[in-house]
């Protein structure tokens, strides 16, 4: 493993990891609010969470490149690659923050393999009232990436318009 | 002109990504049918329209990108950086008449596709 990744990415402490993982829960609970099929999506009103020193897990998060809010209510099947099928694993739906409630995966349940992430971008869209071909041309998109390293933390954004989308690992 | 196009762009490098194979496949049902496999050119393009003009139909289709491939084959990659290295596209024509490009961005660990012109 490679220096950089020992510093930003893996396990630094279980102290500081309890207490980063508590602000975050913090964080999550005042962004908690209403959003409604048909609604707009709901304005920004908190600071980028940190994840750094937090354990091994893979971590989402939605932005709505379209309205420049949070991706919230955004359903996403998740799925290892098992021989020539992805196996689900679980379904998700993020929440008004952009980020499901929990890790996708966290400590022993993170294993290294390829992973696929559907996104029902369409449904997304639909459900905001936004005016879109028919099918449009995004309707469910698989996010493919790989996890090499159990012991390391994975973040994965996703910026998504109905016309495009971008992916990568993140910090 | 209709159909279907790509390109190909190695943005950690900031050039054309050449040499990458697509995969290109249809909806068939609910099966993926693969039409045919391309390789990008120099310029990160194929030679031939991925999908021709006369071809072009509403539907589904696949893009499947062999990223990995390329960047192992490229000098100063670290193997453990490729995060990525098989990107697909799912996108619908639903208009025959109209042309979609659809290219796409990639680096070790980020991956960018929307629809061009």
């Amino acid at each position: 493993m490679d220096p950089l990744a020992l510093t930003r990415r893996s396990f630094a402490g279980l102290g500081l990891g309890s207490a980063a993982a508590a602000a975050s829960a913090r964080g999550a609970l005042a962004q908690a609010g209403p959003s409604g099929t048909g609604a707009q999506p709901g304005a920004l009103a908190v600071a980028p969470t940190s994840q750094a020193g937090l354990g091994p897990r893979l971590t989402l998060h939605a932005i709505d490149n379209a309205h420049g809010t949070p991706g919230a209510g955004l359903v996403c099947d998740l799925s290892i690659r098992d021989g020539d099928v992805y196996r689900p694993i679980k379904t998700v739906t993020t929440q008004a923050n952009g980020r499901p409630a929990e890790p996708l995966l966290v400590d022993d349940a993170l294993k290294p393999g390829r992973y696929e992430l559907l996104l029902h971008v369409e449904a997304y869209f639909a459900a905001l009232g936004v005016t879109l071909p028919s099918p449009n041309f995004l309707g469910l998109v698989p996010i493919r990436f790989q996890i090499r390293d159990a012991r390391q933390r994975y973040h994965l954004p996703v910026l998504f318009t109905p016309w495009g989308y971008s992916y990568y690992r993140g910090s | 002109m209709a159909g279907i196009s790509t390109h190909v762009l190695d943005t950690d490098r900031g050039r054309p990504a050449a040499g990458v194979r697509i995969d290109f496949s249809v909806l068939d049902g609910e099966t993926w049918r693969l039409v045919k496999s391309v390789v990008t050119n120099a310029d990160g393009r194929t030679d031939a329209p991925i999908l021709p003009a006369s071809e072009a139909r509403t539907g589904q289709y696949e893009l499947v990108f062999h990223v990995g491939d390329y960047f192992r084959q490229r000098p100063g990659t670290d193997e453990a950086d490729i995060f990525i290295d098989d990107p697909v596209v799912r996108f619908a024509i639903f208009d025959a008449k109209q042309h979609f490009h659809v290219p796409m961005l990639c680096a070790p660990a980020s991956f960018t596709t929307y629809r061009g012109s």
